[in-house]
């Protein structure tokens, strides 16, 4: 029996492996330059107040980018995430005022957000209509409803009870609550990506759907888990975002979504599905919080931010495909050579 | 005998894709399943992996009737199909592909490191000896290796009938010829075969029977010793060979 010796040129996956390696150092080391340069123009940039103020701006984007991404990862895009941000965010906050206690109040912006979550992976996965246009759809439709039960009113912080605004704006050690709370559902989130077999069938259902259904995956109850997962943490966002100011009217969260998107793109989660992790998302999620911060501090004209913010993405999806090429070339390379 | 198909038919709508097929199957041994495009090789496939619903006759595993419902129905009885397009996720490893849906536990999290073992273990059962690093995506694997990893995966649970379907269809000959002695391997160590392929001098290189479908009929199950390759041309284009074949004038109906 003749077997040709194994090849000993590099694979394709080592390459591959680096890039992917790369993209989180990639990430910090982008940070740390960032971060570098601001403080050495303005040291203040490194305060304990500066820094707050950044932890607390990153915290809800953090935490939307983690639902994001199980989303993402299963070929998917969730657009709805700001609009259910939005009612999650009025809804609570007009029960705190309307006298409802703060737990029951948090229990139910949790629950508006599995409900607008479930409702997205419903009509993906029940209607086969493209996440893309699926969720378009739902952003107006929650936007709508927010618009609906606001009718142009809104909760003012007077109305909210004391100790929930003070959670909002507490820290501990330095570190808002509210940004502990976004890195421990990151913490959770990636263990289940990485631990649990319903997580690793994100991967697959991303990277293949077919073979996913021919190895028996259930597609539907995993879509469904990934859009209630963003939509609960969208909610939970929602929560927060009240938390945090007080004030909420119907456009909370407006705009929001690209944010997200934008964020998990930049931290290397392929929009094509099956890779990336929640890890990366949330670096980008912080890479962007930083260059938002840090840009009037450099004192760089606030509409450049919004080209920076382009531009990474563009690289990181051309990064992507140059990935994607090198490992397509070096197959084509052993297919011809090697046995 | 290990799998034994009588009168199997199938129709989609009018049309009779499979009709009144029979096929035996027994372990240890390579059957080669061979006939034009659209004589109905993936659709008869298809029904023994569960994925076609039945319209007729029987699919008895050791001897009994089973109803295969679905492809956890034919796993459960050791049936596992390697498919054409491979099956595979590009973005996940060769442990994590091998594995995929039926993943190693420990309590509720994955055990990788037991699946990895099991994983070389196979690998090592099938003398495979060309794909090093278990832990690469299997996007960065050559064909060969690829089809290496579907065929791995088929024999990595206690499988006893593997069907591959051209499983060398876009593979090189050298990649083509390791995967051919892994499909020997396979019948040598007790499995059942049912091996798919338009290439002839693949077919005689590795079967021990040659089965031809013709317009959706079985028009012979041959012995390859006792069969020429120009015999088996004929079965497959004319559904006929000498005093082979099928009776009847032939599979067309006027």
């Amino acid at each position: 029996m003749t077997i040709p010796a194994p090849t000993r040129t590099p694979t394709g996956s080592t390459v591959l492996d680096l890039v992917l390696r790369f993209r989180a150092l990639g990430l910090l080391l982008a940070l740390a330059v960032l971060v570098g340069a601001t403080a050495s123009v303005n040291a203040r940039f490194l305060s304990g107040q500066s820094v707050r103020d950044l932890l607390f701006a990153a915290a809800v984007t953090v935490l939307l980018a983690c639902g994001m991404t199980t989303v993402v990862l299963t070929r998917g895009i969730d657009l709805s995430v700001g609009s259910t941000l939005g009612l999650a965010a009025y809804l609570t906050a007009d029960a705190m005022s309307g006298g409802v206690p703060v737990p029951l109040a948090v229990l139910i912006g949790l629950l508006v957000g599995l409900a607008c979550g479930a409702a997205n992976g419903a009509i993906v996965h029940f209607g086969k209509v493209p996440p893309l246009v699926a969720t378009l759809g739902t952003l107006y439709v929650f936007r709508g409803i927010v618009y609906f039960t606001a009718g142009g009113s809104r909760v003012n912080a007077s109305d909210l009870p004391g100790g929930f605004l003070d959670f909002g704006n507490g820290t501990l050690l330095g570190v808002p609550y509210l940004f502990l709370i976004a890195a421990a559902v990151l913490a959770v989130v990636a263990l289940f990506l990485r631990d649990y077999r319903s997580g690793r069938d994100l991967y697959a259902l991303g990277s293949n759907p077919e073979a996913a259904a021919l190895a028996g995956i259930p597609a539907g109850r995993r879509l469904m888990t990934a859009y209630a997962l963003s939509g609960t943490l969208a909610g939970l966002g929602g929560v927060l975002y009240a938390a945090r100011f007080g004030t909420v009217d119907a456009s909370a969260g407006y705009g929001m979504e690209l944010d997200i998107v934008a964020a998990v793109v930049v931290g290397g989660v392929a929009i094509f599905g099956g890779s990336g992790t929640v890890l990366g998302a949330a670096l980008g999620a912080l890479l962007l919080t930083v260059i938002d911060n840090a840009l009037p501090v450099l004192s760089i004209p606030p509409f450049w931010q919004q080209a920076i913010v382009g531009a990474l993405i563009l690289a990181a999806i051309a990064l992507d495909r140059l990935v994607a090429l090198r490992a397509a070339r070096a197959l084509r390379k052993k297919g011809s050579h090697v046995g | 005998m290990l799998l034994e198909l009588t009168g199997l038919s199938k129709r989609f709508g009018p049309v009779e894709v499979l009709s009144d097929v029979d096929l035996a199957i027994d372990a240890g041994e390579v059957c080669a399943l061979v006939g034009d495009n659209g004589a109905g090789k993936s659709t008869l496939v298809k029904c023994i992996a569960g994925i076609h619903a039945i319209d007729g006759g029987t699919i008895n595993v050791d001897g009994r009737p089973r109803g295969i419902s679905g492809p956890r129905d034919a796993a459960a009885l050791g049936i596992e199909i390697v498919y054409q397009d491979l099956a595979l996720c590009d973005n996940l490893d060769v442990v994590e592909n091998l594995f995929l849906g039926r993943e190693r536990r420990r309590g509720l999290v994955l055990d990788d490191d037991a699946m990895e073992q099991l994983a070389a273990e196979t690998l090592e059962s099938l003398a495979v000896r060309t794909i090093r690093n278990l832990r690469q995506p299997v996007a960065s694997l050559s064909g060969g290796q690829r089809q290496t990893v579907a065929i791995a995966k088929a024999v990595l649970w206690n499988s006893r009938l593997v069907i591959l379907d051209e499983p060398t269809a876009a593979l090189g000959v050298a990649q083509t010829r390791q995967v051919l002695e892994l499909i020997r391997r396979l019948a040598d160590q007790g499995l059942a075969v049912l091996y798919i392929s338009h290439n002839l001098n693949d077919v005689f290189a590795v079967a021990d029977r040659i089965a031809t479908l013709y317009l959706g009929r079985m028009a012979a199950v041959l012995d390859a010793a006792d069969t020429t390759q120009s015999q088996v041309v004929e079965l497959i284009t004319s559904g006929r060979s000498g005093s082979l074949g099928l009776i009847d004038t032939n599979g067309v109906r006027p």
